[in-house]
């Protein structure tokens, strides 16, 4: 491979990095306002993000429906803010997902989305299931093909779509963004955007701790969702919030955690999870009675203190029961009518890797849900709640960055915010960027010196000969994050596991043959700025707080509200970390 | 070192449109034209399905992903309800 790396310039008046559901979304959005808009995609948007092979649910306030019941958009917020973040959220932004994505569902419908089913006896025809609220709020729907129905449409609407380019580092200008630099994965050119405004939809960081079943891509995110778009702000020194929370392993099916009723997850009527001898350690969920819909008022300040008060007295997790001598465990659906079972199936197949785990299950594994039982094992570690940890935002989801926007899963302080996160928060960050790069009339010189030392920095990694493999390098730092931020995390130990990765750092020279193995180191780089914010902020933590993010210091084993209700921002200036706190205000 | 997708020569027609879509770009165009792609990364497989979701010749059993021994899923099977 020749060294030489040519400069692609491209000018847009509005970019966006990654292309998932919020890029899609916020693409489509700003093509609205007569600007050009240019998605750069590291894979193809047609399957790339946690949507890539589908999403099937996605929780709103539906006011056809939740009108009926009596329960109020403030009622879903109240929801949302104690039984799932526990006060821990940017209570702005959850109202704008919670208000606003209502109307996204009905967007995704005009794009071709099926979400209206003849069989339904809601309201709207809609098929609609508990998830994360006291009330049933979350949309079940044809997701599948997402990504294709959003890529056509992007694409319809005169939307620049640049796939296999992994975008690497924002470019400023005076105090303002003024376009960003990517590396293509096929000819290793160097994409040099230059932009008005920007937005960040890059997605989760993955790939932070080692898998376990020892195959490398087994993970239950995409793993090439490395944390690109933190990892950027973090070396342009934009402040990243809730680091800290890499929650320890969830339980799940091999890598493929598939909302298959588990009962934690999203799918209703769930499966159950029983032990060895049938006996129910969690109970199944079924349909909720929709004949009943209007009939009764709820309370939700009731149904919400109930709820609460199971939640209080959380069952340990599986991990401890099996210290304890429990288990196997098992996702049981035995029993369950010939209805649940056809409405569970469809559902795996429009969600995730489900569409593929289901032809696997049942054509290689001849599983049959009316009398078999699938083993519940521990999976790797994942930053906990989607949105809580990215960006700083404000309700416009803009950043301290002129010009610079965040959306979707790169944005922090709205724990599981999800797939509604991602279609709101990139649709109203596709039009402000579009507003905003409407006011400016010139593009912002591009600093020529970021430019070579991209280059410099790409060249060198090609033309290594002496460097390491990238995979040598990700283990190093997995086993550091696994050790050092664990389940049980002291300041003396993160405080060592710091100076370790830092010796990584030292220790670290990349090789790669070509720009595939180049896009890899890349990755790993995003990976090592990614599991840095991890530990330091783990240090800077000094507080507990168990529920919702299973962040545990054993040297300040009490959660503190009175110093640490509050986002930790980390903010890189000159190679050291600078720490602040952002209230929340309740 | 491992083999996770497997193309049947006798159906799949060559369109690439699996090597297009793949996220993790572990394959490539077979040289031969209407010859199954190659898989040159087998080891960076996210086993998302995406290539067989999107593969026109999927019914016809072009291609098929198989887990590895580690990854395939573990059954307490029952007797016929």
């Amino acid at each position: 491979m020749k060294p030489d790396i040519e400069v692609i310039p491209i000018e847009t008046d509005v970019l966006v990095i990654g292309g998932g559901l919020a890029g899609c979304m916020a693409g489509i959005k700003a093509s609205e306002y007569g600007v050009k808009v240019t998605i750069a995609e590291k894979a193809n948007t047609l399957s790339s993000g946690c949507a890539g092979t589908g999403v099937d649910h996605s929780w709103a306030y539906i006011p056809p429906i939740h009108e009926k019941m009596g329960w109020t958009i403030d009622d879903l917020i109240e929801d949302h803010t104690q039984l799932i973040a526990r006060g821990f959220i940017n209570k702005g932004l959850l109202r704008l997902v919670a208000s606003e994505n209502y109307n996204r569902m009905l967007d995704l419908e005009k794009f071709g989305i099926k979400i209206r089913f003849e069989d339904s006896k809601i309201p709207g025809k809609f098929r609609i299931v508990y998830q994360f609220h006291s009330l049933p709020s979350s949309f079940n729907f044809d997701g599948r093909d997402l990504k294709v129905k959003l890529t056509l449409e992007a694409k319809k609407r005169g939307v620049n779509i640049v796939n296999r380019v992994m975008m690497v580092a924002l470019l400023i200008t005076d105090g303002q963004i003024s376009g960003a630099l990517g590396i293509s994965t096929n000819n290793g050119h160097l994409y040099s955007f230059r932009a008005k405004t920007v937005v960040m939809s890059t997605g989760r960081a993955n790939r932070l701790t080692p898998n376990v079943t020892g195959i490398w891509g087994n993970h239950r995110i995409p793993v090439n969702e490395t944390g690109d778009g933190r990892a950027m702000a973090c070396r342009a020194g934009i402040p990243v919030i809730n680091m800290e929370f890499l929650s320890s392993g969830y339980y799940s099916i091999g890598n493929y955690e598939l909302n298959l009723g588990s009962p934690r997850n999203t799918v209703q009527p769930a499966a159950a999870v029983t032990g060895p001898n049938g006996e129910v350690i969690v109970p199944r969920t079924r349909f909720y009675d929709w004949d009943n819909l209007g009939k009764e008022k709820v309370d939700a300040r009731i149904s919400r203190q109930k709820m609460l008060s199971g939640n209080r007295n959380p069952r340990p997790s599986y991990e401890q029961l099996k210290q304890q001598g429990e288990g196997p465990f098992y996702l049981d659906l035995t029993g369950g009518t010939e209805e649940e079972i056809k409405y569970i199936e469809w559902s795996i197949r429009n969600e995730g890797k489900g569409s593929l785990f289901l032809d696997y299950l049942k054509n290689q594994e001849g599983f049959d849900f009316r009398k078999d039982k699938l083993e519940w094992l521990p999976n790797s570690r994942e930053m906990a709640g989607t949105a809580s940890s990215g960006l700083v935002v404000n309700n416009d989801l803009e950043t301290e960055l002129k010009g610079l926007f965040g959306a979707g899963d790169d944005v922090g302080g709205v724990p599981w915010a999800g797939a509604p996160g991602a279609f709101v928060m990139g649709w109203r960050a596709g039009e402000k960027a579009a507003k905003e790069a409407r006011q400016q009339k010139n593009f912002l010189p591009a600093d020529a010196g970021q430019i070579e030392s991209i280059k410099k920095l790409c060249s060198g990694i090609l033309q290594s000969k002496e460097g390491q493999h990238w995979r040598e390098i990700e283990l190093a730092v997995q086993n550091a994050v696994d050790y050092y931020a664990g389940d049980i995390r002291a300041g003396n130990t993160l405080r060592r596991g710091i100076e370790r990765l830092n010796d990584i750092k030292k220790n670290t020279s990349f090789r790669a043959e070509n720009p595939h193995e180049l896009m890899r180191c890349l990755e790993v780089q995003s990976i090592i700025d990614n599991a840095e914010m991890v530990l330091n902020a783990s240090l800077e933590r000094q507080e507990s707080r168990r529920a919702p993010f299973g962040f545990i210091r054993a040297d300040f084993p009490e959660q503190d509200d009175a110093k640490w209700l509050a986002f930790l921002s980390l903010k890189r200036n000159e190679g050291k970390f600078e720490f602040s706190r952002i209230p929340i205000r309740q | 070192m491992f083999n996770p997708i497997v193309f049947n020569e006798k159906t799949c027609t060559g369109c690439n449109n699996c090597v297009d879509i793949c996220l993790m770009e572990i394959l490539e165009a077979n040289p031969k034209k209407g010859k199954p792609p190659l898989v040159k990364y087998p080891d960076e497989c996210a086993y998302d399905g995406a290539c067989w979701m999107r593969c026109p010749q999927r019914e016809k059993g072009a291609i098929r992903i198989v887990p590895p021994l580690p990854m395939r899923v573990s059954i307490l099977r029952g007797e016929k309800p």
